[in-house]
């Protein structure tokens, strides 16, 4: 068997991990993360007709039908059908129990037989070792002891607890398969094909063969494996795997589609516009896998403890059976050794924590927030405090006229004539001014002659006069007089974090305008949901202290939260800082010029860029402008944990409880190995609860982010400053 | 006896019934090539395991019921003799169970019939159905025991009636009663059963509803009548 340690199952997308068993089905070699895994998938997509795939459930019922006859003699041995007269008849019927239970043991005991001998290979003990031995144990004491013809014999015992086990592992198996149901589109990236169309002739290839500019057909129902235009055909596309919103899109020839999405109604020609393992849908299938394969601090606590666990419960098993073994008959003892030795089997403590974690990061993938880690998820659950950059992450990071300071002309007839001018130029600012005017409904005033002066604005004229926008130092070049208290009002915007336009025309400067950056619209929103869960928050910036103060203020931080002024370098330091305050503490940044304190804080949370998660950086990657699904994010980290700590509370709990009852012996063993295989079924249930986690509610973000500057208030030369935003 | 009679009639008459579902499996294991005998031991290993799995739900019933009422073992006879609190109280829920089965039989409890049929393990054995075309016995006895657990209302009812005898034994041989009442029209599936008209398996079922139903009122009387035995004193 090779190392599979890094592959996932193929029935429910667990990592294999060191229980690997490799079965091939229809042909194919596939891994399985237990014998649950192998018969379920056995069952869903197996060829039956095929005689090899079939053995594996014709054996199954095949056991099944002998065991079950097996049990129906034991009842009536138990109700006493076979005592006074019938008593003669004993022994035989002992003898035709031996007879149907050596092949059901041999047929149902086999796969954990396979199992427990791998792994002491291995020098391991594991839960099949205790299966074993336990049924072992009762088999042989019943052969002896119908040899012996002595009353009781246990091969219902050995043979149901088996069975129980088998069908307990394949409804455990059932049930992951669920959870496995949201991942396998996420995951479908890696193994989809794509339809290949050169000249006349079509060709199925893996996807990851198709490069830039190859044409691609894609059937109705099918999903669209690349990056591309439509070139032929229209339909309507759900683009859910990478929106996160299921939304049927109407799509035409020249519109751009998304890989992952799926392909509705007609069939597409499409031109794939990039290689198909740089889609987005790759990257999320890339970083989902490498997240499911990570094994969690809670989850390798949980097997350190399984593994201990497996040995400290065989010798309790042995020591129960020898102690009663002095008090009641031999029989009873090695009886109650087994149900030390069913119950105790772990399978619920080693499934406590993968499952939740791959139903929450198939959750979160879902919505294109992506998680490297489970320990990352882990992490978020505990955070307490939340640390925001400023540019790019609570601001839109482009610059918006914010005020309009004048020597008296009206605010409109600046930003016309500034319109006017700045129309002609790309300049980030100068977008800023046209939208500002656009948003206000004023029509620019026509400007001839536009010049550019690089660094320093730009000038033209318009009604016959010289117009001029730009930096104070343009104005000086042009030797235009700007009025003292205009001049005062803009270096006082300038020293709190403004970019400046002053405006001139007819020889003087009219106007100064102010432009900042804004919050998103969302940022209040967000802030203000995390403060409700329960988590502080604080902004981090490298920007100067006032310009700060002004987004805090408008996004709804407390003055004391802020640090600003901070070096790329120092922002480490700060969070630090405020770690020993608060404790488990985030940093959530666009990833661009963060990446040092993203990596520092105990989860980085990048927005925009999910490259950042292969670099490392971060730990999850939001979508972009997916800052409003910070919140609920957090929420599904906390319901994830919570799941996790449920499942390993009733997990080791039932345990002790049930090892408890077994070895003072108020548990049959097969009563224990039904109870077990129900433990591990609670387990899965509760766990699926996740799926019923509510889906993100974008809360309303406030209409006005475009025509905001309408909202500012006539602006006057005398007038204090004035901020909207 | 009488009662084992009675219900080996109700089985006989729902297996008209059984031939939506079951007797889709059984026309499916069609005819080995190597001659009759093959095909009807291919066709009594399906019907012995179906068997065997309706007599472990039985016989499973009956022990639940035996638990159940802490009668300590004294198992009465089927539908007459003296009853406890507890197995009255069984016999009560065994027959509104089986009543309520029955009307589901007239198609007067619709949404009874979807929480029955879609109980999860119909995929099951639908996944399961190509176990059918492999060849040899042992994959219909394999196919015949998982369909025995498939969902099915009249499987519910008698075992039902299995837990309210409060007894191995004769839950066991309820159970054995019902699924030799299904064994001939199953066995000769792959014949009759598509000759049949769909108005005979309507009546049929018909029969099969009311049959249970009787069944029903009867159980339901000895948990609610002090001297049920007189009730049931046609089946004595």
């Amino acid at each position: 068997m090779t190392a599979t340690a890094d592959t996932l199952c193929r029935h429910c997308l667990l990592p294999v991990g060191r229980r690997a068993m490799q079965r091939t089905v229809n042909g194919e070699g596939c891994a399985f993360c237990c014998y649950g895994c192998c018969i379920a998938h056995q069952v869903e997509n197996g060829n039956l007709e095929e005689h090899e795939a079939a053995w594996l459930l014709v054996r199954i019922g095949v056991g099944a039908f002998l065991s079950m006859n097996i049990m129906l003699f034991s009842l009536l041995l138990y109700s006493g059908a076979f005592t006074g007269a019938d008593a003669g008849m004993l022994p035989w019927i002992h003898l035709l129990l031996w007879l149907f239970a050596t092949p059901a043991i041999i047929i149902l005991g086999e796969p954990f037989v396979r199992e427990t001998w791998l792994h002491a290979r291995q020098g391991r003990l594991t839960a099949s070792a205790l299966i074993v031995l336990g049924v072992g144990a009762a088999y042989a004491y019943s052969i002896f002891a119908t040899i012996e013809r002595s009353p009781q014999v246990y091969f219902d015992t050995a043979s149901m607890v088996l069975m129980l086990f088998t069908v307990g592992y394949y409804l455990d198996a059932a049930g992951r398969a669920r959870a496995a149901r949201d991942l396998q589109p996420l995951l479908a990236a890696e193994s989809e094909w794509a339809t290949v169309v050169a000249g006349d002739e079509e060709h199925r290839r893996p996807v990851h063969e198709v490069g830039a500019g190859t044409l691609v057909r894609v059937r109705p129902g099918e999903r669209i494996p690349v990056d591309g235009v439509i070139i032929e055909g229209c339909s309507h596309a759900d683009e859910a795997v990478i929106t996160g919103e299921s939304r049927q899109v109407a799509k035409g020839i020249g519109a751009h589609v998304v890989a992952g999405s799926v392909n509705l109604e007609g069939p597409l020609l499409i031109q794939s516009s990039g290689a198909a393992s740089t889609t987005r849908w790759a990257q999320i299938c890339r970083s989902v896998r490498d997240a499911l394969i990570r094994r969690s601090p809670s989850q390798r606590l949980a097997d350190a403890v399984v593994g201990a666990f497996v040995p400290v419960i065989l010798m309790l098993g042995i020591a129960a059976a020898v102690y009663w073994a002095q008090h009641v008959p031999l029989d009873r003892a090695l009886l109650i050794g087994l149900a030390v030795l069913v119950v105790a089997c772990p399978c619920a403590v080693g499934l406590a924590a993968p499952m939740a974690t791959a139903l929450g990061i198939g959750r979160l993938a879902r919505h294109g927030c992506l998680v490297r880690d489970p320990a990352a998820l882990e992490a978020l659950a505990r955070v307490r405090l939340i640390a925001f950059d400023k540019t790019g992450t609570l601001t839109s990071g482009q610059a918006r006229v914010v005020a309009v300071d004048t020597d008296g002309t009206a605010a409109d007839e600046a930003l016309a004539r500034a319109a006017g001018l700045e129309r002609h130029s790309e300049h980030g600012l100068a977008r800023a001014v046209v939208a500002a005017a656009a948003a206000r409904g004023i029509e620019p005033t026509a400007a001839s002659d536009v010049r550019v002066v690089m660094g320093r604005g730009i000038h033209g004229s318009a009604d016959g006069q010289v117009v001029a926008a730009g930096s104070a130092a343009l104005m000086r070049e042009l030797d235009w007089p700007l009025a003292p208290d205009l001049a005062e009002r803009g270096r006082s915007r300038e020293a709190s974090g403004h970019s400046v336009i002053y405006i001139g025309w007819g020889g003087r400067v009219n106007a100064v305008l102010s432009l900042d950056d804004t919050p998103l619209p969302e940022a209040h929103a967000t802030v203000e949901a995390l403060r409700e869960g329960g988590v502080c928050v604080a902004l981090l910036t490298g920007d100067l202290p006032a310009a700060a103060q002004r987004i805090a203020a408008a996004v709804g931080i407390e003055r004391g939260d802020i640090e600003a002024g901070l070096a790329p370098a120092a922002k480490p330091a700060a969070l630090a800082r405020r770690r020993r305050e608060h404790g488990t503490a985030a940093m959530v940044g666009d990833g661009l010029n963060d990446a040092p304190v993203l990596a520092a804080a105990d989860v980085g949370i990048a927005v925009g860029s999910a490259t950042d998660l292969a670099r490392e950086t971060a730990a999850i990657a939001l979508p972009p402008g997916g800052l409003w699904l910070l919140p609920w994010t957090i929420g599904v980290a906390r319901a994830v944990r919570t799941t996790i700590l449920t499942n390993l509370m009733w997990a080791f709990g039932y345990n002790l409880v049930a090892v408890g009852a077994a070895a003072a012996g108020l548990l049959q063993p097969v009563l224990a190995a039904a109870v077990m295989a129900g433990s591990s079924i609670v387990v899965v249930l509760n766990s699926l609860r996740l799926e019923r986690l509510p889906e993100p509610v974008r809360s309303q973000p406030r209409q006005q982010s475009r025509t905001e500057p309408e909202r500012a208030p006539p602006l006057r030369t005398s007038g204090a400053p004035v901020v909207a935003a | 006896m009488t009662a084992y009679l009675v219900i080996l009639a109700a089985g006989f008459a729902g297996s008209f019934h059984c031939i939506g579902m079951c007797g889709g499996f059984a026309c499916m294991l069609g005819r080995d090539p190597r001659g009759d005998g093959m095909t009807f031991l291919r066709h009594l290993a399906y019907n012995i395991g179906r068997l065997t799995t309706y007599c472990f739900l039985g016989g499973l019933a009956g022990a639940v019921g035996q638990v159940i009422c802490t009668s300590q073992g004294t198992t009465v006879p089927l539908l007459n003799g003296p009853l406890d609190t507890g197995q009255r109280l069984l016999a009560i829920l065994a027959g509104l169970l089986m009543i309520a089965m029955a009307l589901q039989f007239f198609g007067l409890l619709p949404r009874l019939h979807r929480v029955t049929t879609g109980f999860g393990g119909s995929t099951l054995a639908a996944s399961l159905r190509s176990l059918l075309t492999a060849p040899g016995p042992a994959a219909p006895l394999a196919f015949g025991v998982f369909n025995g657990f498939l969902p099915c209302p009249l499987v519910y009812a008698f075992a039902a009636q299995a837990a309210s005898t409060a007894g191995v034994l004769p839950g066991f041989f309820t159970m054995l009663a019902f699924g030799l009442g299904t064994l001939p029209a199953m066995l000769l599936m792959g014949g009759v059963g598509r000759m049949l008209a769909p108005a005979w398996r309507e009546r049929g079922v018909w029969l099969a509803g009311s049959c249970i139903l009787v069944l029903g009122l009867i159980t339901l009387g000895r948990g609610l009548l002090p001297f049920a035995a007189h009730i049931g004193g046609h089946a004595a």
